[in-house]
């Protein structure tokens, strides 16, 4: 469903992505982990168009969408949540979840009437996620994990086929984890495919299928989770430092 | 108290009723003159704030759209014939792809940046209206037939009178517009670009798009007011009417009453524009006016910089528990406070 | 149309490098209080008529050639500007939107009280090498756009000089570059910036004193001239020393251009024309970064 074909993206000197290859599987739930500043939010940050790469393609059901526009991209059905939870901070829980356009017509963006039916959608999301009580409140009023929660769902608005979520657990409590674990699970049975970034080995190896690992900005390996987690070189990139500085 | 318990159709049918019966009652020509262009300033200022108030991009180039309004309207008068009244709707709209084209291009920067390339389209006009002698008439500008209907002239004391109805129409029409934006998606998107641009392209707003019709949109009236200001004042000449002074005051006004609301604008015309009358009798037409008015834009960006309307219909809200006239997303910079605060 | 011999086009060039030299002191000023501040000083403009009207009074009540009384106008104008950001510009909330408009207010303030001072007579200052003409090799090159030149040139390197090689220019590119990470390694970032727009302010003093020998001013000349340099900024890229440097010769050379080959009343829609266009194809100017997002 995505090929992301040796991609390459520098900063200044820092090679952030580094001649990186990798596949995701429809209607699977793929992992992305590496150790910090192995270029997993540069990866993202390229399939969402929010910088064109130097070198290399991305292809999103044949298509190649490297270079689009981030608006674009989100019309051709691709969702994302941001490390740091981004959302209309001052707009409320419905609005944000309003705000994210699905298709683009002129009797959408005027008509008044899409926005109550919107509304119906939005508030069904909500009841589902258990936000639904908060849907007056200003998003800035909801606790951290709530608004990671609203984030997503906010997502899932736009109606995409793929969803990059990007540190879903980070610091967020354990039920709260839980609650977002079988969200994606759900969903996942219904069709949709995900590709997570975590750093949370226990929630990547219970969610995840197919596990791809970057280090430096390269592919060092991949897998089934089991797998990945046995790899000697994954365990050298993770671990690396720490063996070389010796005992 | 009890004037709270109005509802807020209640003060608009008050207010429309009092401007249509304003010329009748009142039959002063300077107090007609100043009323018209109260609502003058009152259009200008709303018909920006579609884009400066909704998507927070400040334009400081609206006024080259006034002059060219006027401009075409003049020209079309001159060379064709066309009654001001009739020909300034759809040169306003001529007037809107112009700003099109422009905001396609303009819209590309932010921030500051974009503040300087509508400066810059400013003085473009400003010089291409000095320079084109042949059709302009360069600085000596362009002067219309007095003001009339049918080959009659209108005589002194009722002049001021269809200039009243027809502002007062394009003020209607103009806050109408900006009504219906804040209520659609497209004017979510828009405060939407506003909070965080990068997150609404990741949601899927095209924002060059959205921005681009926002500015067309916000220099249609802005464009359609110039046109009957130049027939109001019979003359127009490019040092005058392509001004930098001229969008900041259609800023000034709308920061003033409320950026970003829907009757800030207004409300803020209705201040400053007797205010500035006021001060252009006092102090002449020294430049000490420039002074003062530079003393006032300082301090209201000093010390109420979300405007009147903002801070009023926080400290009504605390008293009624109402809503206004429809929110629109979030009044901008209510609450500068706990945005960080709410993300830890 | 006029097409140009080669000798009058070489003319031309060098007249537009002169006269871009000054363009590119005026705006280094703007770029530096953008790059240290995020403040964009739309009274820039103002600050430079003001330098301008401080030679020319130093200059007519005195006799003070208008390069010598730099002496006095850029350490009266580096104080006015420290004085300004201190207890006016610190008060802005929030300084990426407000500065523009905040800074527009001071710029018509500032002209409003000049013009009720200096009314609206237009000035020159005439010193006696005024008209005098330098010939190199059948090139005529007018001595006030030299020496404007030349001061330019040195005032800009006084400038590298100072921002590489002292403490205080390093601690003004460690706050350009990242002004928490500034203050948390020591740098007290609120000097720094007064320090930054007085420095700003000063070559205005400098660049308004080699305006005024050059043009003929009046209070509000102002508008003019900070829509020029400010589009100058915007066309380097914003923030961009080099770029702005770059883009002052160029829009200069233009400009001279344009005055030769159409005619001198279209000349100054050069500067605001070749932006646009820039910004077509390169919305972050000639030299700027593309701000892209970071998640």
């Amino acid at each position: 469903m995505l090929q992301v074909e040796n991609i390459s993206k520098s900063f200044g000197g820092i090679r952030a992505v580094d001649g990186c290859s990798m596949t995701v599987e429809r209607g699977s739930i793929t992992g992305l982990i590496g150790p910090n500043g192995s270029g997993k939010t540069t990866l993202f940050n390229l399939i969402t168009g929010f910088y064109p790469p130097d070198l290399g393609q991305i292809r999103f059901d044949d298509r190649p969408i490297h270079g689009l526009l981030p608006s674009r991209i989100c019309h051709r059905g691709i969702g994302r949540t941001f490390q740091m939870t981004r959302l209309f901070w001052k707009m409320t829980v419905l609005e944000n979840m309003i705000v994210p356009v699905r298709q683009v017509g002129w009797k959408t963006l005027f008509s008044r009437g899409v926005k109550t039916h919107e509304e119906e959608r939005a508030l069904e999301l909500l009841e589902t996620v258990g936000l639904v009580g908060y849907r007056n409140e200003e998003a800035r009023r909801l606790s951290f994990g709530q608004q990671k929660l609203l984030e997503f769902a906010a997502v899932l608005m736009a109606d995409p086929e793929l969803i990059l979520l990007d540190e879903p657990a980070g610091g967020v409590n354990p039920v709260m984890i839980e609650k977002t674990m079988s969200f994606v699970e759900e969903l996942n049975r219904r069709g949709k495919t995900f590709l997570v970034v975590e750093h949370n080995m226990r929630l990547v190896m219970d969610l995840c299928q197919y596990v791809v690992v970057l280090d430096h900005g390269q592919k060092i390996g991949e897998g089934e989770p089991a797998q990945v987690q046995n790899d000697p070189i994954v365990l050298e990139a993770y671990l690396g430092s720490a063996n070389h500085a010796g005992a | 108290m009890r004037l709270l318990r109005v509802p807020p159709w209640a003060w608009i049918g008050g207010g429309l009723i009092a401007l249509l019966a304003f010329p009748i009652v009142q039959r002063g020509q300077y107090y007609q003159h100043l009323m018209v262009m109260t609502m003058m300033a009152a259009v200008l200022a709303s018909s920006w704030n579609i884009l400066g108030g909704y998507t927070g991009y400040t334009s400081l180039g609206h006024a080259a759209f006034f002059g060219l309004g006027g401009y075409l309207v003049a020209l079309a008068h001159n060379q064709f014939g066309w009654h001001p009244f009739i020909s300034t709707w759809f040169l306003g709209l001529v007037v809107m792809g112009v700003a099109l084209i422009l905001g396609w291009i303009a819209l590309r920067t932010h921030g500051s940046a974009f503040v300087v390339v509508t400066i810059a389209m400013v003085f473009i006009f400003r010089i291409v209206a000095l320079n084109l002698g042949e059709i302009t008439n360069g600085a000596r500008g362009l002067t219309q037939p007095r003001p009339g209907w049918g080959g009659v002239q209108w005589s002194p004391e009722i002049m001021k009178i269809p200039f009243h109805y027809i502002m007062l129409a394009l003020l209607c029409l103009t806050v109408l517009v900006s009504w219906r934006i804040r209520l659609s998606k497209f004017g979510l998107g828009l405060v939407a670009i506003r909070e965080d641009e990068g997150k609404a392209e990741a949601v899927g707003i095209d924002a060059l798009v959205y921005k681009v019709l926002a500015f067309g949109i916000s220099a249609y009236f802005v464009a359609v007011a110039g046109g009957i200001y130049s027939y109001f004042f019979t003359y127009i000449d490019p040092q005058f009417i392509f001004n930098i002074f001229t969008s900041v005051t259609m800023v000034l006004i709308a920061i003033l009453g409320g950026r970003g609301t829907l009757w800030g604008p207004v409300l803020g015309a209705f201040i400053m524009e007797p205010l500035g009358d006021w001060l252009v009798g006092t102090f002449g037409g020294t430049q000490i006016h420039l002074a003062v008015f530079g003393a006032i834009l300082l301090g209201v960006m000093l010390f109420m910089p979300q405007g009147i309307l903002p801070s009023l219909s926080d400290w009504l809200k605390r008293l009624t528990r109402s809503r206004g006239a429809g929110r629109l997303g979030p009044e901008p910079g209510a609450g500068q406070d706990a945005s960080s605060a709410a993300k830890t | 149309m006029t097409i140009p011999s080669t000798h009058l086009f070489v003319q031309t060039l060098i007249l537009g490098v002169l006269v871009g030299g000054v363009y590119a002191l005026m705006a280094s000023g703007l770029t530096l209080i953008f790059g240290v501040m995020r403040v964009i000083n739309v009274a820039h403009g103002a600050f430079l008529i003001l330098g301008a009207y401080c030679t020319y009074w130093l200059f007519t009540l005195t006799g003070l050639d208008p390069l010598l009384s730099l002496v006095i106008t850029v350490p009266l104008l580096f104080a006015i500007g420290w004085v300004v950001q201190r207890y006016l510009l610190t008060r802005i909330q929030n300084p990426e939107q407000a500065s523009v408009l905040v800074t527009f207010a001071m710029a018509i303030t500032l002209e409003g009280l000049m013009g009720t001072v200096w009314k609206t007579t237009l000035r020159t200052v005439r010193p006696d090498y005024a008209s005098k003409v330098i010939e190199l090799a059948s090139y005529r090159l007018p001595v006030t756009r030299l020496a404007g030149f030349a001061a330019a040139l040195i005032v800009l390197i006084l400038l590298y000089i100072i921002l590489q090689r002292t403490n205080l220019g390093r601690a003004i590119r460690a706050t350009i570059q990242d002004r928490n990470a500034a203050r948390l390694v020591g740098v007290n970032v609120e000097m720094v910036a007064a320090l930054t727009f007085g420095i700003g302010i000063a070559t205005a003093a400098a660049g308004g004193s080699l305006l005024s020998m050059i043009y003929s001013f009046n209070a509000s000349s102002q508008t003019d001239w900070i829509s020029r340099v400010l589009s100058i900024i915007v066309l380097g890229g914003m923030g961009s020393l080099p770029g702005a440097l770059l883009a002052a010769l160029v829009l200069g050379v233009m400009e001279q251009l344009t005055a030769i080959v159409i005619t001198l009343y279209w000349s100054p829609i050069v500067f605001y024309i070749f932006l646009f266009l820039t910004l077509i194809v390169r919305p972050q100017g000639l030299m700027g970064e593309v701000v892209r997002e970071k998640a």
